[in-house]
């Protein structure tokens, strides 16, 4: 899994805009102001499942429609690929799997009707922007104990990423 | 009404192109941005086109920009939050607003009426700005040019 901040808004612009203005105003609100072009490569779509239900933001992800699986193209969760059998039944199954969707679509299947045999575990990318006061709800969500292995990792490092392009705003949010 | 550019995301044609290549290629983020970099301007006016024809607006989304905009009133501001849920307003003063927003947004306001003098003063600023010219010409054509 990879995660890259591709943009993001020139927070001292905006405050500078303000302050100019003499306008009076919180820190909190320019997480309303402040937003961040993030790409996410190759974690599954467990996790972007997950990711898309907060809806306030703008997501574009890789199409199954046109692209291709790969027998190397899936998570292994760290409870399957810690556990010798359980790594075998489920490599097994993705073997199976991946063979399905090769022989369907040497058959002439479309690769679009072919997936509907694809796991949740098949890697994915997407690109998705989020406005900072998004952000900090999925954050909060996300990384709790309670939520899964995966996408705790994804989004602690969209959160790590935010935090170090524009420390100006969450060092103003964080000790506020 | 008139609008000032704060920010806006770089090269915003090239920033919707990415979104679109991203959906239909299997390559890491780096190389579809080298390769729209060499294909340039009038390849990213071809998938903008595209994605317009076919209505796919989300795309767009990821074209984000803050401006000041001066002359809106405070139940004028107050029907636009109500109507645009994505539109985000700080009152600076009398009139004058920080909004941040996407061009999916501003299209959508451009075509719903309502609101279209407000859209106008934006688009006449990016044409001032020269933001994303390729994006104006496209969805707004003359008309913001002549207004």
């Amino acid at each position: 899994m990879r995660v890259k901040l591709l943009h993001y808004t020139d927070v001292n612009a905006v405050r500078d805009v303000l302050q100019s203005e003499g306008a009076s105003f919180d820190s909190k609100t320019l997480l309303d102001h402040v937003a961040y072009m993030f790409e996410i490569e190759d974690c599954s779509r467990v996790t972007t499942h997950q990711l898309v239900r907060h809806r306030v933001a703008s997501y574009d992800q890789e199409s199954q429609r046109f692209s291709s699986a790969s027998r190397e193209g899936f998570v292994s969760p760290p409870t399957v690929a810690s556990n010798q059998a359980a790594m075998k039944v489920y490599d097994d199954a993705l073997k199976v799997v991946y063979e399905a969707f090769e022989r369907m679509t040497a058959l002439g299947v479309p690769k679009e009707d072919a997936r509907y045999v694809l796991p949740n575990a098949i890697k994915t990318k997407l690109v998705m922007t989020v406005y900072a006061r998004s952000l900090m709800h999925i954050v909060w969500q996300r990384t709790a104990l309670q939520a899964q292995w995966e996408i705790r990792e994804v989004v602690t490092e969209m959160f790590r990423l935010a935090k170090e392009a524009t420390p100006e705003l969450w060092t103003a949010i964080l000790e506020g | 009404m008139k609008a000032s550019l704060v920010w806006s995301v770089p090269k915003p044609e090239k920033v919707i192109a990415v979104a679109m290549r991203r959906c239909y290629s299997t390559k890491p983020i780096e190389e579809i941005e080298a390769e729209l970099e060499q294909k340039g301007p009038e390849y990213w006016k071809y998938l903008m086109t595209r994605a317009l024809q076919d209505k796919s607006l989300d795309v767009i989304e990821h074209f984000v920009f803050s401006i000041v905009i001066d002359g809106m009133w405070e139940d004028e501001a107050g029907r636009l939050a109500l109507a645009f849920p994505y539109v985000r307003l700080l009152h600076i003063r009398e009139g004058r607003w920080l909004i941040s927003m996407n061009a999916r947004t501003l299209i959508e306001i451009w075509r719903g009426k309502a609101f279209v003098g407000f859209a106008e003063a934006i688009v006449e600023e990016f044409d001032r700005k020269g933001v994303c010219p390729i994006f104006n010409s496209l969805v707004f054509g003359e008309r913001a040019r002549a207004s």
